[in-house]
């Protein structure tokens, strides 16, 4: 069984618990403007983040380790995401018009992972795993893992080796732990969250990539404490919690719990939040979202369930 | 009356010096002709006391002649400036018995350990739990990463050698190129040791040197730290005092 120190998992409890109080309260916040069509002007606005809680709840949901009542938010959330994507069918439509485009899988991926089906849309990403174009579509390789691991989730099973791709990304050269940047840290992470199906399989993490995440994560996660990166350096924790042998420091999980308000908002920060709710809503959300899954992979790895 | 910048610029002057007689740029150093052609004594002496064993380099890693009349002008550094005896100054006690086991290794004369007494045991270098603060020691400690002094502090970076890679991966993120320069030159010595590192020293010590290795200190401890990444032949286990 796997040890994360009891004092994580009580930060951890804290944090996933309230974070999703938090986007569960504030969801109408994060709705799609009426009338939004599949052809949005900037999908990074609403569309976006109506994915990132969608994840949050998923992995909830997958991870069983939340309360009662907490499982019944995550599915309310969720249940609130697929109709502002009207069943579907805007997931679908999106995906249609864009063939090469990899957010709608990656957008319908948690929904097929708790049960939520689009039938139109399972025919055409199926369809769309057969082509060539598709699978040669010149991505970042940090997203090619992105679009590899949501395929794998809604069982399309293609072909794509996820070792070859790791190897492509920063991680996977394993670079000089001192040359790495904010973005770069970014890129690093979603590696690891792909490879590892979002904590759930640890060992999708190349053991060389595996020590060498663990040898270097105590320093990134200091330098960017230091600056109050708080978005990143939950990310970070994640990535700790992803490992086969987890890196979870108790001061770092405190560090974050004791950020977050009690109304469990995390800011991304170290600048002032502001009073305005829907600003603290658009400011916020993304770093709430990663503190709700971080938390609820530390609590399944300490539960054991992987 | 000296100053404290007249010391400072008077430790760079020497700093700079050493820098030549390593690289060869520059004649050999010669502690004593330093302190004589100075036109401020007592800065040039302050300034043999702060290098230290760094003022030592040359004599140490290249063979330059250290005559009977450098290692007077070392002694007359301590009485001019004595040894620290408060505990608080661990550190600074450390880097005095380190210039002196040198000094008298190379000038072959035992009595001249003395200009320092034996720092206190620091067993708590061993605990490498706040690592963060451990490697700052440490930093502070770099003087004695060089040929022919071995103990405890050395033992300590043997076995911390992970510790002292996250600290300098952690200093050159920081930007704080000081710190990130004097645990370079511990991981060059661990390399030359034969301490397996999880990184790579030389591309670490190139890098900082086009960042941050502009100050005569920064560039001596560079030079020091390009010595045993250039050379592995010379064991520093060799040259143990």
């Amino acid at each position: 069984m796997t040890t994360i120190p009891e004092p994580v998992t009580r930060a951890a409890r804290g944090m996933a618990d309230r974070a999703l109080s938090w986007l569960h309260a504030h969801r109408a916040l994060g709705g799609l403007p009426p009338d939004t069509t599949e052809t949005m002007a900037d999908p990074d606005s609403v569309y976006k983040p109506l994915g990132e809680t969608t994840l949050a709840a998923s992995l909830i949901l997958r991870d069983g380790v939340a309360g009662p009542g907490r499982l019944v938010a995550a599915r309310s959330l969720m249940d609130f995401t697929w109709e502002q994507f009207r069943g579907g069918d805007m997931i679908y439509e999106r995906q249609l018009r864009h063939t090469l485009m990899t957010d709608p899988l990656e957008m319908y991926a948690p929904f097929y992972r708790c049960g939520y089906r689009h039938e139109g849309l399972d025919r055409l990403l199926a369809h769309r795993a057969r082509m060539r174009s598709v699978n040669s579509v010149e991505l970042l390789p940090n997203r090619r893992l992105a679009a590899a691991n949501a395929a794998r989730v809604v069982g399309l099973g293609h072909a794509e080796d996820m070792a070859a791709l790791a190897g492509a990304t920063w991680l996977g050269a394993t670079p000089e732990p001192w040359a790495i940047n904010w973005i770069t840290a970014y890129a690093m992470t979603h590696t690891v969250f792909h490879l590892t199906d979002w904590g759930a399989d640890p060992d999708g993490l190349p053991p060389e990539l595996a020590a060498y995440v663990r040898t270097w994560l105590p320093v990134w996660i200091d330098v960017w404490r230091e600056v109050g990166q708080w978005d990143l350096v939950a990310e970070l924790l994640i990535v700790g919690a992803s490992l086969p042998d987890p890196y979870c420091a108790a001061e770092d999980w405190e560090a974050v719990a004791a950020l977050q308000h009690e109304d469990g908002l995390v800011p991304r920060d170290s600048d002032p939040v502001d009073d305005d709710p829907q600003r603290r809503f658009t400011d916020h959300q993304h770093t709430v979202v990663v503190t709700a899954v971080a938390g609820s992979i530390a609590l399944a790895r300490a539960a054991g369930r992987r | 009356m000296s100053s404290q910048s007249e010391f400072a610029a008077a430790t760079d002057a020497l700093a700079v010096s050493v820098l030549g007689a390593l690289d060869g740029t520059g004649d050999a150093v010669q502690l004593a002709r330093y302190v004589d052609d100075a036109s401020d004594t007592l800065a040039a002496l302050a300034a043999v006391r702060v290098l230290g064993a760094d003022a030592l380099s040359s004599h140490l890693l290249v063979g330059d002649p250290f005559e009977a009349q450098d290692a007077a002008v070392v002694a007359k550094a301590f009485d001019s400036f004595p040894a620290s005896d408060v505990l608080e100054e661990r550190t600074v006690a450390r880097r005095d018995w380190a210039t002196a086991q040198l000094l008298a290794r190379l000038a072959g004369d035992d009595t001249l350990r003395a200009v320092a007494a034996p720092p206190a045991d620091e067993t708590e270098l061993a605990d490498t739990v706040h690592w963060q603060a451990w490697c700052v020691r440490m930093a502070q400690l770099a003087p004695l990463a060089t040929l022919g002094l071995d103990g405890p502090v050395h033992d300590a970076a043997r076995g911390g050698a992970l510790t002292l890679s996250r600290g300098m991966s952690r200093s050159i993120l920081r930007r704080d190129f000081p710190t990130a320069v004097r645990l370079i030159r511990w991981l060059a010595w661990l390399h030359h040791d034969g301490t397996p590192l999880p990184l790579d020293p030389a591309l670490a010590a190139e890098h900082v040197s086009l960042l941050g290795g502009a100050g005569p200190r920064a560039a001596l401890d560079l030079a020091i730290a390009g010595h045993f990444l250039r050379r592995p032949d010379t064991d520093p286990k060799a040259a143990r005092a």
